[in-house]
């Protein structure tokens, strides 16, 4: 067995790995049905993945139906495990001497998360190892990643447009697509992911299911897509930091920043001091997000106080400052941030819309 | 197997050894700094101000004294610094830095300096002010441009004649609202650029202010022949974490706390005209 071949097994074989991985001492966390929403828990049976039920996804809709469909991802990111969303700091005490905080760092394998997912991994890779967070790091070092491919991209996808899938290319240790009638084609991509699919007993893929793989992939990646491309996507919206698009969304814009906490890559956060009785206080880390009010905000003074500035700067990061930051773009196209906005704003109609203000603006 | 996390966000111990009043809303503290500085200071660098149960604000270096004694001018508009205020000589706080970038001071050498201030934005300029009395052969003429909308908002004012007195010196002062006492220019800080004498060709701007007075003030240092790379602007934004990582300081992709405060005008030029970016 080699990294980069694909081989071939059935859906028993996904259960069987599940459990090659549980019987290696890993704590296994991957999507499970929660209050009718698809989150990221914490797996102890290979029956708990829903398997079976679809996710309705559209802007600002988001529901799941039992159907024998597809599910893709929901609001939940593997942000929440590398990067979670509160995480106490240190105590610091009365006499300002500093405590720090022991954590558990178990082996952790992220079971069927999708290629978007991966991608944005990749993407706090690089905010992360620029910035060194030890927590993030540590709990990096112990991940298994177990990826599934997508066939069907939900209806606010679009990372065939941003390059980061629908089928994952690199960074993974296992990748597996179900390309149906029962069949999955694995393919391990790294020497760990090799030696955990050897146990499965698989056979290399047939000439036929490997054509079958990639005719999926060509029309899945057909649907993931928005009405942009990456071409000169960075100047163009530089050039657009004037457009009238981002004053026409802060009229809907919300400014809750659901957008932000679902958002795979968003780093921003907050610290807050949780006093103690005894003159102690806990420093706790919390998300927080740039279209809050308070995001730019400094005592005496408002650095972005209206909500058009606040959206677009969020839009900027993502597609403009994050490059020259670290070296990727800050968006993977997963499209949470479409299904989660109350207000169902599309990220890829503002980019869209930037771009064509701009490029009108330009042949004038 | 637990492990220990460490952050580099926790701070060390300094006490307040003295309080200067400046203005009805600021005072300059001295701060006998024990532990948690990452590297020796430098003008226009600032620290992040901790007090326990209260929380953290970034306030910029306005001198170092012998004795590893910090000195930080420090404004009370919100809950930190209201609380700092109420503190007293002998009390401790939390400290870190010094982080980002501070003033240019390597390219000032053999230059001639000039400095543009508005209200409490001579704070971060008191340090060079400082360094030109310190190692005078070093510097050309400095110029010192300050202004504020009141006689009582200038801080350092109990230093002017010690300014003065550097050699090579040029000081002038402006007040929007003089009061009766007043015996200098009335009027906006950029007034005072015409009235100065200015070799530009040997000069390097340094400009600290409100943000509107910093973008009056780079327009009228253009008019009279400054280059953008004669010119350093000191940038305020929310800098919550101080090296880089909680993403709150943002000037379009520069994070202030890390590429700043200081900037060449150039490198931010794109930005700093749009309003809110």
């Amino acid at each position: 067995m080699f990294r980069g071949s694909v081989y071939s097994g059935v859906e028993d074989d996904l259960k069987s790995l599940f459990n090659i991985v549980v019987s290696r001492g890993y704590r296994v966390i991957g999507p499970k049905l929660v209050d009718s929403v698809i989150r990221l828990e914490r797996l102890h049976d290979f029956n708990e993945i829903p398997y079976g039920y679809e996710d309705k996804q559209a802007p600002g809709y988001y529901r799941v139906v039992n159907n024998g469909g597809r599910f893709r991802h929901g609001p939940d990111s593997p942000k929440r495990f590398l990067y979670p969303p509160e995480l106490l700091l240190f105590i610091i005490r009365p006499n300002l001497s500093i405590e720090y905080p022991r954590f558990e760092f178990a082996k952790t394998a992220l079971f069927g998360i999708k290629p978007c997912d991966l991608a944005a991994i990749n993407v706090m890779d690089g905010v992360q190892g620029e910035l060194g967070d030890e927590y993030y790091q540590k709990v990096r070092e112990n991940l298994l990643l177990i990826v599934e491919n997508c066939v069907e991209p939900g209806g606010t996808c679009f990372c065939a447009t941003m390059g980061t899938g629908p089928f994952a290319f690199k960074g993974f240790d296992i990748a597996y697509t179900r390309i149906g009638n029962g069949a999955v084609i694995f393919q391990p991509g790294s020497d760990l992911g090799v030696d955990i699919l050897s146990e499965l007993g698989l056979r290399p893929a047939e000439d036929e299911q490997v054509d079958r793989l990639r005719s999926l992939m060509m029309e899945a990646s057909k649907k993931a897509r928005a009405e942009f491309t990456l071409e000169n996507l960075p100047e163009t919206l530089e050039m657009g930091l004037d457009s009238e698009v981002y004053r026409k969304i802060a009229e809907k814009c919300l400014g809750c920043a659901n957008c932000n906490m679902v958002c795979p890559t968003c780093f921003c956060f907050d610290v807050l001091d949780e006093p103690e009785l005894d003159g102690s206080a806990k420093r706790v880390r919390i998300w927080d997000g740039c279209h809050s009010y308070s995001y730019a905000q400094v005592a005496g003074g408002h650095f972005r106080k209206s909500l058009y500035a606040r959206y677009r700067h969020w839009v900027l990061h993502k597609f403009v400052y994050w490059l020259r930051q670290f070296g990727t773009f800050g968006c993977v196209g997963c499209g949470r941030c479409i299904t989660w906005c109350p207000a169902g704003i599309d990220l890829r109609q503002v980019v869209r819309d930037v771009v064509r203000e701009v490029e009108t603006r330009c042949r004038r | 197997m637990q492990e220990i996390v460490r952050t580099r966000m926790a701070p060390g111990r300094a006490e307040i050894v003295k309080i200067i009043p400046e203005t009805p809303d600021t005072k300059t503290f001295y701060f006998k700094v024990h532990e948690g500085l990452v590297e020796a200071p430098k003008p226009g660098q600032f620290t992040e101000i901790y007090v326990p149960g209260v929380g953290e604000a970034p306030v910029s270096i306005c001198g170092l004294e012998g004795n590893g004694i910090l000195v930080q001018t420090v404004r009370s508009v919100g809950a930190l610094t209201d609380y700092l205020f109420k503190m007293h000589e002998g009390d401790l706080i939390g400290i870190r830095g010094p982080y980002g970038k501070g003033w240019p001071t390597e390219k000032l050498t053999g230059r001639d300096v000039l400095i543009v201030a508005g209200g409490i934005g001579l704070a971060p300029l008191r340090g060079i002010i400082l360094e030109v009395e310190k190692n005078r052969g070093k510097y050309g003429k400095l110029t010192i441009l300050y202004g504020a909308r009141t006689p009582s908002l200038l801080l350092y004012r109990y230093e002017f004649d010690r300014y003065r007195e550097i050699p090579n010196t040029e000081f002038l002062l402006t007040v929007d609202h003089p009061d009766e006492t007043w015996r200098d220019h009335v009027g906006v800080v950029t007034e005072l650029i015409p009235m100065a004498k200015i070799n530009v060709e040997k000069t390097i701007a340094l400009v600290c202010g409100p943000e509107i007075m910093m973008r009056f003030t780079v327009k009228a240092l253009e008019q009279i022949g400054f280059k953008e790379n004669q010119i350093y602007l000191s940038l305020e934004r929310r800098m919550k974490c101080g090296i880089g990582l909680c993403g709150h300081c943002q000037v379009g992709p520069y994070f202030v706390c890390r590429h700043g405060p200081v900037f060449p005008y150039w490198l931010i030029k794109k930005y700093f005209w749009v309003d809110e970016i």
